[in-house]
């Protein structure tokens, strides 16, 4: 048997990921832009529901939205001096265009030749659980080493926002 | 014989132990570098006890290794392997390392960086013994690579000047270039067997097609020759005395220069399948061997005398490995190890107390400092090949494996080089500690100096002795010298002994430079310059490559500057033709486009100047081009 | 209407050539850093699909989105003290005044 994703619940979320990627491009204040970045992790974390996986849906919606977007708007705080500084004129790049075009169209053409070997979505999703416990068990040495990589980036975060002159 | 293990792991740990402290703690708890490298020593003892009676023919007495990756679904794996030959490697390494920590306990003691100093010499010490103990290419690659991170650490200790901070990276990237050789052999290697052991490898090399044999040789000779120092990768050595003298003595002595001759010895089953790469070997041994020795007869200062030095026995080395005497340069290896860390320890003395490392400025000094001058003294001959001391074993079986083996004209170069190196030896003994002395307040080191260098000196002098056994412990057939080979070169080495004092040594007639080089003339001068190695290299490589990055910086800066400036001049010109005719209107409009222009030029010009998004670009382009060429090729 | 691996590639795919344009055209460190995020998050995306189309029971690609979360939450953590750093010193996050990456 196979299961089938929703496919308008699929639309809608890949709208709401797409125009707030767009949202965050276009608009002039940067403040706005934190936000419709939130929009996009919000959607991710919607698609991941659609494809099983609990899990990372949560932790996307904790992760993104709940740490990073606030450190992001921490730091648009910390280095805005005046509350005009916020609104920009948006920077438009030829050079960036013409890089992401080729980029999209060489995906497109990526995906128009491999992307539906796998048609069919299999059944029988593990839940929760067994993931916790592959996590660790299988892969419990990279688990352990990515906390080494959190706990470093957290002590090199640490030593570069530290006042000047210790 | 599960400790084995333990012989790399202890100074490793000593030094995971000692990097995280603070630098005031680290400094009190130098002493930790000795306890873990002692340690290593005591178990090096009993390893070796194990592996004494008879050697076991050469099998291995302890061989375990345990699986890190696999990849491509062949597994990677450290393993350790201890026979004969690790057996007297680890020991030799044990005991310099034991006497280098405990040397540098009084040389370093006033250095305010001095914990770390013994950290990464701690490092190095596991680093050399897990070479050592490797029983796969890769693990000897990687511990190989621990060790040119050691050597640029200690060469550069005293960073805050620029003499140890430019050599520290002369040597790494010298040795780099070697390194690539053996990297990419090493990747040959892989794809002809399919697993880096050492059975695997060297037991299928006889099947090996002679190019690919000849090929991995000759990769893996590179590799060492960039370690070892060998000519035309040598350069590296004499800068790295730049960096504190006892770790010039365990690294740039005793061991880590000589890995590229154990990796040699190693690997000698694929020289032998190739014969070529023997040869090359051979060849190159004994140039260096001459080369290191004429430049060494010409350094003033005493530690690059011995650097030189290092490099020519080194290259003796190589030359008796390629002429068939595996065993013999094996030997030299150890002996080596014992009397030229025993010279550079007792340099160190002597520049501590003269407080110059240039030996025109000493003379005299053997009145002050009877132990250093006997010390020196012991190891100098033993370099110089005079019996009973360790060289002369170990050049005589060298000379004599060439001579068996056929190789007449090697075997007169080496003899030329024995000359040689008997003369700058008589130059540096009697130079530093006889004639008018120079210096006031001289010192005799400290006991924790003198110790290591009696126990150096003592070995020196009894390890020659052990010559015809070390072969059977290794499996081969020992034999006492060859009574007109050590005949004729100790009459060389006493000849050269005799010049260098008669030139260097008589109280009035002190040959001063001027003198010499007006007799030697030309001779002298290419002695001098170091046969220009330096300054070959500086053309050919580091210049040309300067001069491309100045143009490319250039291009940046002026190109758009260039393009635009040149626009704006013509547009000016044309305004000018046209001021006549067409008055303000006209003129002004043209000025505005040329100032559009140069302004759009200072733009595009910032675009070139460091700004990380520009770098950010050309990132993402290349990515973008990857993943294109990834899809038309898949297409 | 049946969702096959290709839409969420596909969308990814466009999540991610935005957030390329962004992190080339903006000239605001915050808004580049936001850029990156976009993209990893799109690869995040990729690898969550692909897993549950082709190891719907190892879940490797999960474990991959994990580890790419972890890998750029350092990053933003890192990127945006060194935004702050950089703001402390030359009082601007604009990159086109931050030039001094040259030999």
């Amino acid at each position: 048997m196979t299961e089938t994703v929703n496919g308008v619940v699929f639309t809608i979320l890949a709208f709401a990921s797409i125009g707030g990627a767009v949202g965050m491009l276009t608009t002039r204040n940067i403040i706005h832009a934190a936000f419709w970045l939130l929009e996009v992790m919000v959607a991710v974390g919607g698609l991941y529901l659609l494809l099983s996986a609990e899990f990372l849906a949560v932790v996307q919606i904790l992760v993104y939205a709940g740490a990073v977007s606030v450190l992001m708007l921490f730091v648009i705080m910390l280095t805005l001096r005046r509350r005009e500084d916020s609104v920009r004129p948006v920077e438009v790049s030829i050079g960036g265009g013409i890089l992401a075009a080729v980029f999209g169209v060489v995906m497109y053409v990526a995906i128009a030749q491999y992307g539906d070997r796998v048609v069919e979505m299999p059944a029988a999703v593990p839940d929760t659980a067994a993931l916790g416990e592959l996590l660790f068990t299988k892969w419990a040495l990279p688990f352990e080493v990515a906390s080494l990589v959190l706990l470093v980036a957290l002590v090199g975060a640490v030593w570069w926002s530290k006042e000047e002159g210790r | 014989m599960a400790y084995v293990a333990l012989i790399p792991l202890l100074p490793a740990f000593v030094f995971a132990l000692m990097a995280p402290l603070s630098r005031a703690a680290r400094n009190r708890v130098r002493w930790l570098g000795l306890v873990g490298v002692g340690a290593s020593l005591l178990l090096s003892l009993a390893a070796f006890a194990a592996v004494w009676p008879g050697g076991h023919g050469g099998e291995a007495a302890y061989h375990a290794s345990w699986p890190i990756a696999q990849v491509g679904g062949v597994d990677l794996s450290l393993g350790l392997l201890l026979d004969p030959v690790a057996a007297i490697m680890l020991l030799v390494v044990a005991i310099v390392g034991v006497c280098v920590q405990v040397y540098s306990l009084g040389y370093m003691h006033r250095d305010e960086r001095v914990g770390w100093y013994f950290a990464v010499l701690t490092l190095f010490t596991s680093a050399m013994l897990a070479l050592v103990l490797a029983d796969n290419f890769l693990m000897l690659y990687m511990a190989w690579e621990v060790m040119g991170l050691c050597s640029y650490l200690l060469i550069g200790f005293w960073h805050e000047q620029e003499a140890p901070r430019k050599a520290s990276q002369k040597a790494f990237l010298t040795t780099r270039v070697g390194d690539v050789g053996f990297a990419i052999g090493l990747a040959v290697m892989y794809a002809t067997v399919g697993s880096f052991d050492f059975d695997a490898v060297l037991g299928s090399a006889g099947s090996w097609a002679p190019g690919v044999a000849t090929a991995v040789a000759l990769l893996l000779l590179f590799g060492a020759m960039g370690k070892s120092a060998q000519v035309p990768l040598h350069v590296w050595l004499p800068d790295a005395m730049a960096g504190p003298t006892p770790a010039s003595a365990l690294i740039h002595a005793a061991t880590m220069v000589a890995a590229g001759v154990y990796l040699v010895g190693r690997a000698l089953p694929i020289f032998e399948a190739s014969g070529v790469a023997l040869t090359v070997t051979m060849f190159i041994g004994a140039l260096t061997a001459l080369l290191g020795g004429l430049m060494a007869a010409v350094q003033h200062d005493v530690k690059k005398v011995l650097a030189y030095s290092t490099i020519s026995q080194l290259g003796y080395m190589f030359l008796a490995i390629g002429a068939g005497g595996a065993i013999a340069g094996m030997f030299h290896l150890v002996t080596h190890a014992f009397f030229k860390s025993l010279l550079f320890l007792g340099a160190g003395v002597i520049i501590h107390a003269a407080h110059t490392q240039d030996m025109r400025e000493m003379g005299g000094l053997a009145r002050h400092m009877k132990v250093t001058s006997v010390t020196f003294g012991i190891g100098a001959l033993a370099l110089a090949g005079i019996f009973p001391f360790s060289g002369f074993w170990s050049k005589d079986e060298i000379l004599y494996a060439a001579w068996s083996h056929g190789h007449y004209v090697t075997f007169f170069v080496a003899l030329a080089a024995a000359f040689v190196t008997a003369f700058y030896v008589a130059r540096l003994w009697f130079r530093v500690f006889t004639g008018p002395e120079q210096n006031d307040h001289l010192e005799e080191g400290h006991g924790e100096m003198l110790a290591p260098m009696t126990l150096l000196a003592a070995i020196t002098t009894v390890i020659g002795f052990s010559a015809p056994f070390f072969s059977e412990f290794l499996g081969h057939k020992g034999h006492w010298p060859d009574p007109a080979i050590a005949i004729g070169s100790s009459v060389v080495a006493l000849a050269g002994l005799t010049l260098g004092w008669w030139a260097y040594g008589r109280r009035h007639l002190v040959l001063n430079t001027r003198s010499l080089k007006q007799r030697a003339g030309q001779g002298y001068t290419v002695l001098e310059q170091r046969f220009y190695f330096d300054i070959t290299y500086d053309y050919l490589v580091i210049r040309p490559y300067m001069l491309a990055t100045e143009a490319l910086a250039r291009f940046d800066r002026d190109r758009v500057d260039g393009v635009v400036n040149g626009a704006a001049a013509l547009w000016r010109r044309v305004t000018e033709v046209s001021w006549a005719f067409d008055g303000r209107v006209i003129d002004r409009l043209v000025n505005e486009a040329a100032r559009g222009a140069r302004v759009a030029g200072a733009n595009m010009r910032r675009i070139q100047a460091g700004r990380i998004q520009t770098y950010q670009r050309y990132m993402l382009g290349a990515l973008v081009l990857f993943m294109l060429w990834i899809v038309v090729k898949g297409a | 209407m049946e969702v096959g691996p290709s839409a969420f590639l596909g969308l990814a795919a466009v999540l991610f050539t935005l957030g390329l344009y962004g992190a080339v055209a903006r000239k605001s460190a915050v808004m580049v850093l936001m850029s990156l995020e976009l993209m990893a998050v799109s690869v995040n995306l990729n690898m969550v699909a692909l897993s549950r189309f082709v190891t719907p029971t190892e879940m490797t690609g999960q474990f991959f989105a994990i580890f790419t979360m972890v890998v750029s939450a350092a990053e933003i953590g890192l990127g945006l003290a060194l935004v702050l750093a950089i703001y402390r010193r030359t009082r601007t996050v604009e990159l086109s005044s931050i030039d001094s990456l040259k030999g």
